[in-house]
């Protein structure tokens, strides 16, 4: 890579790593849980469910009606790990969430090399990711 | 003696370099990719048996609405539109969903909101995929990342979280005209790109501002076309950050990322080279998003398993575009964003007419 003949900063090389890394576990995680969906019958709701309700339209408070009554408003997949729908959901989500360990272990290299100004900003984004992560905004 | 000696030696190794390079050659670019990135390969290798596995033992049962073959080929359809679409927005240094969302809200009647949560999958992956690549490059600057990282985190967050309140309170005129404005928008980042020429490759500020200085938003990278290092400092960081806030809203608000307005505003208004401006947006969105995202997913509007072969197609068009950007030339790049831009900006103009005035358009299908 011609890229490599400047040193790359260790603290972006941990972001970068972190990241891949987790997507890569994710990406696995996630081609797991959709050949479970396909080939078993374990599925918190019926492969058949999600495409035909998906495919004909329905917004996602009609979806939710005909499984729960009501939408998830959290993360549902936890309790469904065993599941090839929810171990699908799992992947996303442990894939999305790579960029907040990323994030934090970026900025601790950054405190420690003494780059207080960035290191503070990486932490502040770190922060903001895990506020939509927890879900500390009501969304209605 | 020992000058034929050692004229033979060098002969040897002249040798020795050329067979080499013509074995390099004879592998190409895909060739060297494979075994530069083993993990790309078992991947790929993974995907084709996995997707050949659900074809032979499916036990999905048909509907009314599809039959198992038909789910069988969205799911597979889904993750080969979603490598396509993930190389050339790495190269173009925007993300998917620019190119998804427009196109599935157009031509499909599936729900605007689960549509705009795959939408930020879609444009999300190849940015989180390709930041370890770019990264390692230096085309991503940490400095420019984390500075922009806070407002468009900022903005995505609030964006998404308007996006689950407006979904019913606006309706399809409010919807509408939010797009039509934003249709137009990225018609004149296409204008000033276009028009741009060679100075938006490696723009040259005319004054610098004390901020960017004190916040130390330069740096230099390798540029392979020119065969040299070159060094680049960025211009108006308040106003790049006031642009950050509102880039990060449209994209959690719209599912759409929107990385042709992060590379434009890095390049125009930053001032950074387009290589840089093109890489730095890529990780930006991988950190907008990754925050919009959860609003969605908390709602429920991320269907999983419709999800799943858009990530996927992500991941993988993600690595081998990010290892694509970093040997193709910068005005390359730039050619690439202008067209999809101008793409783009044609659909969202259609849907916002029909949406705002009820104008049916013909090229809506």
């Amino acid at each position: 890579m011609p890229g490599e003949k400047l040193k790359a900063p260790f603290a972006g090389l941990v972001y970068g790593q972190i990241i891949y890394w987790g997507v890569m576990i994710g990406s696995l995680i996630v081609m797991f849980g959709s050949i479970v969906a396909f080939i078993t019958r374990d599925n918190y709701v019926p492969v058949s469910y999600w495409l035909s309700s998906v495919w004909r339209g329905d917004s996602p408070s009609k979806i939710w009606q005909g499984i729960t009554g009501s939408l998830p408003m959290g993360h549902w997949y936890f309790s469904h790990l065993t599941t090839g729908d929810g171990l699908s959901a799992l992947g996303i989500s442990l894939a999305v969430f790579s960029v907040v360990p990323a994030l934090f272990l970026s900025s601790a290299v950054l405190f420690k090399e003494g780059d207080r100004l960035y290191g503070s900003l990486a932490l502040v984004c770190g922060i903001i990711v895990l506020t939509g992560v927890l879900g500390l905004i009501p969304i209605g | 003696m020992e000058h034929a000696g050692s004229s033979s030696a060098v002969t040897e190794k002249m040798r020795e370099d050329d067979k080499r390079m013509v074995r390099e050659k004879k592998r190409g670019r895909f060739g060297r990719l494979v075994t530069s990135v083993p993990e790309l390969t078992i991947l790929i290798m993974l995907l084709i048996g996995g997707y050949i596995v659900m074809a032979v033992f499916s036990k999905v049962q048909g509907t009314q609405v599809l039959d198992p073959f038909s789910m069988w080929l969205i799911i597979v359809g889904s993750f080969l539109i979603s490598t396509a679409i993930a190389i050339i927005a790495v190269i173009a240094g925007i993300g998917g969903g620019v190119i998804f969302t427009p196109i599935m809200l157009g031509f499909t009647t599936m729900d605007s909101l689960v549509i705009r949560a795959t939408g930020l999958v879609v444009a999300m992956f190849g940015g989180l995929i390709s930041s370890g690549p770019f990264m390692k490059s230096r085309l991503a600057n940490l400095r420019i990342v984390f500075f922009c990282g806070v407002p468009i985190s900022i903005g995505a967050l609030a964006g998404s979280v308007c996006a689950i309140y407006l979904h019913s309170a606006l309706g399809l005129v409010g919807d509408g005209l939010v797009r039509l404005s934003l249709g137009v928008l990225m018609l004149v980042i296409a204008y000033f790109l276009f028009t741009g020429g060679g100075k938006t490759e490696y723009p040259e500020p005319e004054l610098i501002d004390p901020l960017s200085v004190k916040l130390g938003l330069k740096g230099s990278y390798w540029e392979g076309s020119l065969g040299k290092v070159v060094d680049y400092q960025l211009v108006k960081a308040l106003p790049g950050a006031l642009i950050f806030i509102f880039l990060g809203f449209i994209g959690g608000f719209f599912g759409m990322g929107g990385g042709a307005f992060l590379t434009a505003t890095l390049n125009l208004v930053m001032m950074a080279p387009v290589k840089i401006a093109a890489a730095c947006s890529g990780v930006l969105l991988a950190i907008s998003d990754a925050t919009a995202i959860w609003t969605y997913i908390t709602y429920g509007a991320l269907i999983a398993i419709l999800a799943a072969p858009w990530m996927l197609g992500h991941v993988v068009g993600g690595i081998l575009g990010a290892h694509l950007l970093i040997r193709i030339r910068a005005g390359f790049v730039r050619k690439i964003l202008i067209f999809i831009l101008i793409l783009s900006s044609v659909k969202l103009i259609a849907r916002g007419v029909e949406g705002a005035f009820g104008i049916h358009i013909p090229i809506l299908g």
